[in-house]
């Protein structure tokens, strides 16, 4: 493993891009930062792909609408009683859980989605955990593991 | 170093070294705030569990003798309680406006209160959530609010918003603490490296392995810019519903189209009070100022007249539809209110959350920290009697005169509304101590 620390952020940035212009698979390239970067995302997103989140929040908001339509529908049907001389099948009252359902399930699925991108809780890391401080950081896995 | 303690956080042009050197600065000092607490503190907390013991002991009461030790009857069905509920709600969304929709605004300012106006949400949620089931006859069947399978083949119903309201606070709650919490991630992984022992595990675990490798930032900031994009909508949609508990009713002004904005703009108003009101203390005693600028609390100044402005239109417009509309019950209504038995507490409102507020008005006054603090006071006064009055004298002076009535709290109501306060300030204490109370990271990341 070789590692590079750097304080500086534009030195950090210079060597990032000769790591991975040097035709290295940017799979063995580790960055760590001790915050988010917009100028450092740009940079490695040209060479790794983007996060995948997205479609875990849009499953999740999908089925806490479909959840939150078709719950109350399928309660009311289950044992229809008439209140307030509504119809059974009320949508638009239906439409205030679709609603809050559609943003929960979303919420959570997306940070489901996110602890399993993120690979999180990470054992290791919590039984031994690696800090940077301030630091930025490659690391480069050895080509021997090629 | 301490020749740059004084600097802000304006460092962009500086030196590398400089940049370095206040990141671990900024560690040192948000972290001070972690350190063993002062007398002071515990003088607070000790205060505020009095409080707290002093409601539970009001609500065994009521949970003993029964809902008859609290003076809610007919006509007034909703009195205290549903003040305390609504207002807790209110509170919380201040919250989710600094840490979502200034973060999608982009806003640089969030940064210095989200953390704390979060743990607002998240607590001041807490508290609304406990007065629903307070105001239960019988709370030990609080569950059947949720719908579930039961052997009286009977659900919930839907079409109610007393049930709307189960759904969005519950949600609202809980997408709180899950953006609470994953805006926290990357700090605490900072604490547990300035912790030992047992806490340092503690961290250890709660930092859930964070590393900060590109991929976990990568994925972070999805998260957090879609939790902010799930939170917006929804804190409109949360006082929204609440205020449909409300207006979809036929009480006289109750039942009118301007309540989802009134309330939602009533509502940001309130919390941003009481982010003044718990930042100003939380400042001077853990010495934020060099984070904590004037010039930030000039910026919530100035939302706060905003929203006061939005809640005074809101009350005048409520006058002129009920004379508008013609319809005599209405306009009885709103007579009532500025000269009928609680006329005291009306005018009480319009001072505190009308006229006071448009002495902000004045730049000197905006920035003058203690006037902002006094203020807030009077706002959280104001946005407590807001809701009081629209409850209570809608209530106790509706359609027939035979049916009119005159609501005062009991001691039981009263002592549960301050011990509300109490449990609020209780937690809100706690996590000052035990969690980093502003975001680090975003100010580091402001540094570059």
């Amino acid at each position: 493993m070789i590692k590079y620390s750097f304080q500086d952020k534009k030195k950090f940035m210079d060597k990032l891009k000769d790591v991975y212009e040097s035709g290295l698979s940017p799979k063995k390239v580790r960055v760590i930062l001790p915050h988010p970067d917009h100028d450092v995302e740009h940079l490695v997103e040209e060479y790794l792909p983007k996060s995948k989140l997205k479609y875990f929040t849009l499953v999740g908001a999908l089925a806490g609408c479909i959840l939150g339509f078709g719950f109350t529908a399928f309660t009311v049907l289950d044992w229809p009683l008439i209140t307030g001389g509504k119809p059974l099948l009320s949508w638009p009252t239906f439409v205030v859980i679709a609603f809050e359902l559609t943003i929960l399930l979303g919420a959570i699925v997306s940070f489901g989605g996110f602890l399993f991108l993120a690979k999180m809780p990470d054992f290791q890391g919590i039984l031994t955990p690696e800090d940077h401080g301030n630091e930025y950081v490659i690391q480069i896995e050895s080509e021997d593991k090629k | 170093m301490s020749s740059e303690s004084t600097d802000t956080l304006d460092a962009k042009n500086r030196h590398e070294s400089y940049a370095i050197d206040y990141k671990d600065q900024i560690e040192r000092d948000i972290l001070i705030a972690m350190k063993k607490p002062t007398p002071l503190f515990w003088i607070g907390l000790g205060i505020s569990l009095l409080f707290v013991f002093w409601g539970a002991v009001s609500w065994a009461t009521q949970i003993r003798d029964g809902l008859g030790v609290a003076h809610i009857n007919n006509p007034v069905g909703w009195g205290a309680y549903i003040t305390d509920f609504v207002f807790w709600v209110g509170i919380a969304h201040s919250g989710t406006l600094i840490s979502a929709v200034l973060y999608l605004f982009r806003a640089k300012f969030r940064s210095r209160f989200n953390r704390s106006a979060e743990a607002m949400t998240i607590f001041a949620v807490m508290t609304a959530g406990l007065f629903p089931l307070i105001h239960l006859g019988r709370v030990w069947f609080f569950y059947w609010l949720f719908p579930y399978p039961n052997q009286r083949y009977l659900w919930v119903n839907f079409r109610s918003p007393l049930i709307w309201d189960v759904f969005a606070v519950s949600t609202y709650f809980t997408v709180s603490a899950i953006f609470w919490y994953v805006g926290m991630i990357p700090d605490l992984a900072i604490v547990r490296r300035f912790k030992t022992g047992v806490l340092r595990k503690l961290f250890d675990a709660l930092s859930l392995g964070w590393t900060g490798t590109f991929k976990q930032w990568q994925h972070y900031n999805q998260l957090y810019k879609f939790l902010a994009a799930f939170a917006t909508p929804l804190v409109i949609s949360v006082h929204s519903v609440v205020s449909w508990d409300f207006a979809m009713s036929v009480i006289p002004g109750w039942h009118t189209t301007i309540f989802a904005p009134y309330f939602v703009a009533g509502a940001i108003f309130s919390g941003t009070a009481m982010v003044i009101t718990l930042v100003v203390p939380m400042r001077k005693m853990f010495r934020l100022e060099k984070y904590i600028s004037i010039d930030d609390f000039d910026k919530l100044a100035k939302i706060l007249l905003f929203t006061s402005m939005i809640v005074g239109y809101a009350y005048i417009v409520e006058y002129t539809l009920a004379f508008w509309s013609g319809n005599v019950f209405e306009a009885a209504q709103f007579i009532y209110r500025s000269i009928g038995d609680y006329a005291f507490f009306y005018w009480l409102m319009i001072t505190c959350n009308v006229f006071i507020p448009l002495t902000l008005f004045i730049n000197k006054l905006r920035r003058n920290i203690t006037y902002l603090f006094i203020l807030s006071l009077f706002v959280n006064i104001g946005m407590w009697f807001e809701r009081f009055n629209i409850i209570v004298m809608s209530l106790a002076h509706d359609y027939d005169p035979y049916n009119w009535g005159f609501y005062i709290p009991s001691w039981v109501e009263i002592g549960i509304t301050l011990g509300s306060f109490g449990w609020f300030f209780t937690f809100f204490l706690i996590f000052a101590k035990t969690l980093p109370i502003i975001s680090m990271t975003e100010l580091k990341e402001e540094v570059e």
